[in-house]
């Protein structure tokens, strides 16, 4: 559509999280439709590539980019909780998070220029729900919680279980995602992040993986994996991971690190990248943090 | 939907559809046409600004969620007749060819400098990667920045 027709999109900007709930269920009640808009970086743009959409049945656009329960990052008893609404430039500016969820600052750094930093959200990234959404990814390796909030109150989504589907989520219409939650993970503990793309600054992931491993005299204790791009929705590796937790690291074999990452990938071919190229370069991702496992101590 | 926000260093409000593109907000009924529009798609950079001391896409910003905020464009860099050193080290160095994606540039590398006024190369080709220029193959506009930034250390030595 014409970038000019945004314009005739209702907006409102709620003040509070609790006027934003009562207005989503009142909507949601009398089946008309609402957008939750923060950094604007994937609606603006999905809205200008696709046709216009009947005027006189516009979604209600809620602004919730500046709404203080979904802004800030706290960490507090080895647990780290941020708002939905916290950029991607926040997080990667965070000291604490580099020091203790690298993963996420690297991953905020590569998620797209400094202009995409600066209005991307992790609560939008969600919500979104790309299969190449790197916030995803590195939100998954951490084994992070999805807080929804309605008018009924919380509740909470582990994010292997929000995506249903290709763009689909647990959070029902009446809900706005207020935050992500996570358990940190332990100083020196192993973290990558990996993405693969045409274009180091603004690429969407060909393939990345986000991986976190804690280990404990040789023992892998903790580990997750999210890896975009690779199926419908974002990969978890649940066999890569049953591997990576098994009684020997220095016995899993390259062959099985194979085997389990084809098991847990359903690539396909589309305008970025082929389903073989991914399914080479997945497994050469998950091989390359195995080795980094195997070579000893993280961080 | 009445918008206030400091826009290059002044105070001014306006009615506006909220969901009206920032940058076509610039273009439109604020007259500032220096902020170029390449893409609309957020990928090419031509029209960044700075909002909150930030560089953002103003294709992918709401004019309704810059109420109560400060934008700065080129326009607020330097006068027609008084260049900001930064578009002076453009113009000397060859940072400029066709023009187009120069705003974007300047506006990226000015929030750059105001953070980080010794920036590495590195640090420098970081700050510009949302900016494609087609004409300098980048490597004139990096001296640009890093000419800018020298000269504002001798100055301030001097």
């Amino acid at each position: 559509m014409n970038p000019a027709e945004l314009a005739l999109y209702p907006f409102e900007r709620p003040g509070t999280l609790a006027e934003l709930c009562r207005t989503l269920s009142a909507r949601a009640g009398r089946k008309e439709r609402t957008v939750l808009l923060a950094g604007g970086t994937d609606w603006i743009v999905e809205r200008v590539l696709a046709p216009p959409e009947d005027p006189d049945d516009l979604p209600l656009v809620l602004d919730v980019s500046r709404l203080p329960e979904l802004r800030g990052i706290q960490l507090a008893r080895e647990r780290a909780t941020i708002g939905a609404a916290t950029t991607f430039l926040e997080i990667r500016s965070h000291p604490v998070l580099l020091r203790r969820a690298p993963v996420l600052t690297a991953m905020s750094r590569d998620v797209g220029a400094i202009q995409i930093q600066a209005r991307g959200t992790l609560g939008g990234n969600l919500a979104t729900a790309s299969p190449a959404a790197d916030g995803a990814a590195a939100l998954m390796a951490l084994d992070a919680e999805v807080v929804l909030a309605s008018v009924h109150g919380e509740r909470r989504v582990p994010l292997s279980q929000f995506f249903t589907g290709y763009r689909a989520t647990r959070r029902a219409e009446d809900e706005a995602i207020v935050r992500l939650e996570f358990v940190l993970p332990r100083t020196g503990a192993h973290q990558a992040w990996r993405k693969v793309g045409t274009r180091a600054a603004q690429a969407i992931s060909k393939v990345a993986l986000a991986a976190v491993a804690e280990l404990e005299r040789g023992r892998v204790v903790r580990a997750g994996f999210g890896m975009a791009s690779v199926a419908p929705v974002t990969a978890s590796l649940p066999t890569v991971r049953a591997l990576a937790l098994g009684p020997s690291l220095a016995s899993v074999s390259d062959e099985e690190l194979d085997a389990a990452t084809r098991r847990d990938i359903a690539p396909i071919d589309d305008v970025r990248s082929t389903a073989a190229y991914r399914a080479h370069v997945a497994s050469a991702l998950v091989k390359a943090f195995f080795r980094q496992l195997r070579a000893g101590p993280g961080l | 939907m009445r918008i206030a926000l400091v826009l290059n260093g002044k105070k001014r409000a306006l009615d506006a559809p909220p969901l009206t593109r920032l940058l076509d907000l610039l273009r439109g009924p604020l007259g500032l046409t220096g902020t170029k529009e390449g893409c609309g798609e957020g990928e090419c950079g031509s029209c960044t600004v700075l909002l909150d001391g930030v560089p953002v896409n103003a294709c992918l910003v709401a004019a309704g969620q810059c109420d109560g905020r400060t934008v700065l464009t080129v326009e607020g860099l330097g006068t027609k007749d008084e260049l900001a050193d930064l578009q002076e080290a453009f113009v000397k160095e060859g940072g400029t060819q066709c023009g187009i994606c120069t705003p974007g540039f300047l506006m990226a590398a000015h929030a750059l400098l105001a953070a980080n006024p010794q920036p590495g190369e590195g640090e420098i080709r970081e700050s510009i990667a949302g900016n494609v220029c087609r004409c300098t193959g980048y490597q004139r506009i990096v001296e640009s920045i890093r000419h800018a930034a020298k000269e504002r250390a001798s100055r301030e030595s001097g």
